[in-house]
């Protein structure tokens, strides 16, 4: 049990000093590099299923053979990794600061499900590592080229709500928080490699001007809704 | 459906209404799209509860597996689209509710409801209610098993009060305040509820408001007036009104003691304590309850205080060590550090007087800083009388005496054994029949050590038995004791000596054994280096145990098994002084092992490694007796004969046999021929001169000498002719033989040719001499008949058939070939040179003048 403790914690406080150095406690890193590995500590850390969904499935009972198969993320819940990569960096991070914020509501939502205040304590840290990595989000957004022009985070949706109709039946309900948690964890996977290509072509983001970064992106999502194979994975779009 | 008025001021028997009409639903009507439903959804039911589970199908057949909590139950099918599940008696699982779900047979659709399990609502226990101020009552309670589930908050609590009428919902699971009405109510009636979504659940207390006072603990606990002995503790108590007499509980722990007392209290309590001992720390602490109803003690409250030093109250223990040493007495004092109780406080120093009893003027006075436990005096014989006391901060301790006198007192008394026992040992000795004032065991708590840490034991004047015990004694380890009197006039004197293991060990080595005399029937063992007082028990004797082949054992020894089933002769040694032993009755050029143990009472030694052995041959001392002694002498003889060869040879066989001595003369001489006589060699002419080749590096003429070669260098001159290594010519004379004249027969010698006696004259020119001698040499290697000869002369030459070494080379093509004169003369021992190797390539020659003879 100490050990299982020692599993959630220990991810957390490494989170909490990551923050440290945050827009949380009032000013932004100002070295892209930085930052960015920053971002990619934080959602390697945010993808661990032993933040979240582990300890949810075994507090609701879902630990057991034919539950299991079903807390599958369901498809379009989160913006896929091809859907992620085919983003600008802007866009990126405006459907990445608006996607979390999603998850923050689902998060509260759930909370009426989890009796153990133990277990309470385990979500209300995960609450604040988001809330933390969006604002390193928006840190990241000031470090892009054409900052000056970007105006507060519109909802966006490159994938489908994360969150679905409530439903009063408790099971169901049980279920689509198991697959909301499933979702959220690979949607963090999947951040995590975007954040690490962008740290793979570094030159690339400086070649652009700001300007051109931002729109090109911007047309190049739209493109790839149109044709997402034509695109290569693990490059940004141009 | 029906209904009923749900209110905790309703009696228990509330008033239901009619039921509703039934309405009846088509269940495919409601079921929308999906495949099948579960029902009944999120349902509450206590533990133990049966529960029926159904889900309706939208197809038919259907099929559809339904588990709870993973486990596939086995249902009853109502309708070709409608099953049920019947589950008896269902447990808590978890407070989030057990999972009941269905899986249609493609397995991509689930359909499950949560069946919310709850624990059963149990009655509060141990209610009760108490106040500490009289105005707040607090009601406490073990509220048992929390009911709490996710669709149902844990069970509330309710306290009502029937007297006052009032109700509070209490905001904690096991407690719960109260305010006590301000018009001094005394009785209350308090009924607690406790209530969850299913059950209902009420206990009852009925009181009086002055017995259920619980008083706080008291406070400002102080000390005062603390002596040595005696100490003052106040403290003071929470007001409960002002009629309440409170009784006061205090206990005083010190020393493991404990000192309690009942105090009656209003506002302040004050407590004396006396006969408390010295330094020592106490811990105080005090309670109080109502004195009038007694219902509960208030908590402690505690305190700490120590009472003041006093001088020591006892004489410290001393005992000492006398040793004479050149003249003098090293006496080493030793005394017991006081116990707490008897030092009264932190002893500082020792004092010690010594005082001559002699010479009563003269006393000395040393002071030794604690904690030190001895001291060392160097002592003349006179009688000394010596004062140990023990000081601390406030006093001095009565002194304790002990006379010394040079004589250490240790007369020699019998040791005798004693047995340990688990808790030491148990010692006793005679009573003296003198006036004594006490006895004194004394032993070494670790006799083995350097340090032999003296220890000591005071018994008194009527006690003639004790028991030592002492954490230090190990088993396996001899202890000394010596009981020591004291006399009257407070000197001690040796009674009695003890020795003893406090738990013998059996031995753990064996002795280091040499064997000795080995003889084809016996051989000795000794292990003289065994030490018997090291040994972690008494050695009562030895078993020497010997392996045979044949296995037989003679008197004196018994068959033994080993642990290795091997069968040995034992003998045993009863005499742990003893420490030889011969083994006999032995076979010759046997083999033989054998090992010495020692044994004890709880046991012998180990049965390591025998020593192996092998008897000798039975007849090799006997030859070897017989054969040294012959050959020594032989040896001896071989020496003598070779030292005296020489003599003996000259004695009896010499080379040249003295005519003179001839037994031949003798007979001539018996015959009357006076004209027969020897002939001299003065009057011989020499004839014929032999040249013998000798090889380069053999043995020289025996006259051969650095002066020889001059009279060569007469003869040949070599310094023209020869130059460098090569054949040599030798010459020999040839000496008148007479038994060979008498013969006149040399037919079987070579004789050398006889030269004319004009060709005797050439030979004075060297080259004259070469030819004659070449010519001459020729001829002398053929036979030459005897009648040839003018002259009656016998060539002495050696010839090769004779044996002689001396010979021709019988090789005349090989080159660096020797010759040599030969001369037949006796030599005296003391002119013969040994062979040189190194010869020259000339060898010398030697021309006999004529009459010149040698015997």
């Amino acid at each position: 049990m100490r050990a299982q403790l020692m599993r959630r914690t220990l991810p957390s406080l490494v989170l909490g000093l990551l923050f440290l150095s945050t827009p949380a406690m009032g000013s932004c890193l100002d070295k892209y590099q930085e930052l960015l590995a920053q971002l990619q500590k934080q959602a390697d850390i945010m993808q661990r299923t032993s933040l979240l969904l582990d300890p949810y499935i075994q507090s609701q009972g879902l630990d057991k053979d034919g539950l299991k198969e079903h807390c599958r993320e369901r498809p379009g819940a989160f913006p896929s990794r091809d859907a992620l990569q085919g983003l600008g960096r802007w866009e990126f991070l405006r459907t990445l600061d608006t996607t979390l914020g999603r998850v923050l509501h689902r998060l509260t939502a759930l909370q009426r499900d989890i009796p153990k205040a133990q277990d309470l304590e385990t979500l209300n840290r995960a609450k604040q590592n988001i809330r933390g990595f969006k604002n390193n989000i928006h840190c990241m957004a000031q470090l892009l080229p054409g900052s000056s022009e970007t105006t507060e985070p519109t909802p966006t949706d490159p994938g489908t709500s994360p969150s679905p109709t409530p439903t009063s039946d408790t099971f169901q309900r049980r279920l689509e928080g198991c697959r909301f948690l499933h979702g959220y964890h690979r949607f963090m996977h999947s951040v995590g490699q975007v954040f690490r290509e962008w740290g793979e072509s570094p030159s690339r983001s400086r070649r652009h001007s700001p300007h051109q970064g931002l729109w090109k992106g911007t047309r190049r999502m739209q493109l790839s809704r149109k044709n997402k194979r034509l695109l290569p994975r693990g490059q940004l779009p141009r | 459906m029906r209904s009923a008025v749900d209110d905790a001021k309703t009696p228990e028997q509330s008033f239901w209404s009619n039921w509703s009409s039934w309405e009846e639903v088509h269940v495919q009507n409601s079921l929308g799209h999906d495949p099948f439903f579960v029902f009944p959804k999120d349902k509450l039911v206590e533990e133990g509860s049966n529960v029926t589970i159904c889900y309706v199908s939208r197809s038919q057949p259907n099929n559809i597996s339904c588990y709870l909590e993973g486990v596939r139950m086995q249902g009853e099918q109502l309708e070709p689209n409608v099953s049920v599940f019947n589950l008896n008696h269902v447990a808590f699982i978890r407070e989030t509710g057990t999972n009941i779900y269905c899986k249609g047979d493609q397995g991509d659709s689930i359909k499950g409801i949560v069946l919310f399990v709850s624990k059963v609502l149990e009655e509060p226990k141990d209610f009760s209610c108490e106040t500490q101020d009289l105005t707040t009552l607090n009601c406490t309670w073990d509220p048992r098993s929390d009911t709490g589930l996710l669709k149902q908050l844990s069970q509330s609590y309710t306290l009502f009060e029937s007297f006052s009428g009032k109700k509070t919902l209490c905001k904690h699971k096991s407690w719960c305040s109260w305010e006590v009405a301000p018009e001094s109510q005394e009785m209350y009636n308090f009924t607690l509820t406790a209530e969850n979504y299913l059950r209902k659940r009420s206990v009852h207390l009925l009181f009086n408001l002055t017995h259920r006072v619980h008083p706080m603990a008291p406070f400002s606990v102080l000390f005062t007036d603390v002596s040595a002995t005696n100490a003052t503790m106040t403290w003071k108590v929470h007001t409960t009104g002002n009629y309440y007499t409170l009784l006061c509980q205090v206990e005083l722990y010190g020393e493991g003691e404990v000192i309690q007392r009942n105090v009656s209290v209003e506002v302040d309590g004050k407590q004396l304590f006396g006969g408390l001992k010295p330094d020592t720390e106490y811990r105080a602490q005090v309670r109080c309850a109502n004195a009038n109803h007694f219902w509960k003690w208030s908590e402690w409250t505690r305190q700490n205080f120590t009472t003041a030093e006093a001088a020591p109250s006892e004489a410290p223990d001393v005992w000492r060590n006398v040793k004479s040493v050149q003249g003098h007495s090293v006496v080493t004092l030793f005394w017991k550090p006081l116990s707490k109780l008897q030092a009264n406080g932190k002893i500082l120093f020792y004092n010690i007087v010594i005082e001559n009893l002699d010479r009563s003027s003269i006393s000395k006075l040393l002071s030794i800083p604690a904690p030190a436990n001895g001291t060392e005096l160097n002592l003349d014989q006179c009688l000394y009388q010596i004062h140990v006391t023990a000081n601390n901060s406030v006093g001095t301790s009565p002194a304790s005496v002990i006379i010394v006198s040079g004589d250490p007192g240790n007369k020699e008394v019998e040791e005798e054994r004693v047995k340990g026992m688990e808790d030491g040992f148990s010692l006793s000795w005679k009573p003296q029949p003198g006036n004594v004032t006490g006895y004194i065991v004394e032993w070494c708590d670790h006799p083995r050590g350097p340090l032999c840490d003296l220890q000591w034991k005071s018994v008194g004047p009527t006690t003639t038995s004790t028991v030592v015990s002492s954490d230090a004694f190990r088993p396996g380890v001899q202890y000394n004791f010596r009981i020591y009197g004291i006399s009257t006039e407070r000197v001690p004197y040796l009674l009695e000596k003890k020795t003893g293991y406090s738990q013998e060990l059996a031995p753990s080595d064996n002795p280091q054994v040499v064997m000795s005399n080995l003889t084809s029937r016996s051989f000795t063992l000794s292990w003289k280096d065994y030490s018997i007082e090291s040994q972690p028990s008494f050695i009562q004797g030895y078993h020497v145990y010997l392996k045979s082949k044949a296995g037989q054992c003679h008197s004196g020894s018994e068959k033994a098994v080993l642990s290795d089933d091997a069968v040995c002769c034992k003998y045993r040694i009863d005499n742990p002084k003893q420490k030889t032993f011969v083994v006999e009755n032995l076979q010759p050029e046997s083999f033989y092992e054998f090992l010495v143990t020692p044994y004890t009472s709880v046991g012998e030694g180990p049965h390591g490694a025998f020593t192996k052995v092998t008897t000798p041959d039975e007849y090799s001392p006997i030859l070897i007796r017989i054969i040294l002694p012959m050959v020594f002498c032989i040896l001896l003889i071989m020496i003598i004969c070779y030292l005296k060869s020489q003599w003996m040879k000259e004695k009896c066989y010499p080379d040249i046999p003295d005519p003179y001595k001839s037994s031949v003369l003798s007979l001539i001489k018996s015959k009357e021929n006076p004209r027969l006589t020897i002939m001299s060699i003065k009057d011989c002419v020499p004839d014929s001169i032999e040249v013998l080749n000798k090889q380069e590096g053999t043995r020289k003429s025996l006259t051969e000498t650095e002066s020889s070669k001059a009279t060569y260098l007469y003869l040949l001159p070599t310094e023209k002719s020869y130059s460098g290594p090569g054949p040599c010519i030798c010459f020999e004379n040839f000496t008148y033989n007479q038994a060979a004249s008498d013969s006149a027969s040399c037919g079987h010698v070579p004789v050398a040719p006889v030269a004319p006696l004009s060709q005797l004259g050439l030979l004075t020119s060297p080259e004259n001499l070469l030819k004659a001698l070449e010519k001459n040499y020729m001829n002398s290697l053929g036979e030459i008949p005897a009648g040839e000869t003018n002259l009656n002369y016998v060539s002495q030459l050696a010839s090769a058939m004779s044996g002689d070494k001396f010979i021709l080379p019988t090789n005349p093509p090989e080159p660096a070939l020797c010759s040599e004169y030969k001369m037949q003369m006796a030599i005296p021992l003391g002119l013969a040179s040994p062979p040189s190797s190194g010869s020259s390539s000339l060898s010398s020659v030697t021309l006999l003048d004529e009459g010149e003879h040698y015997h």
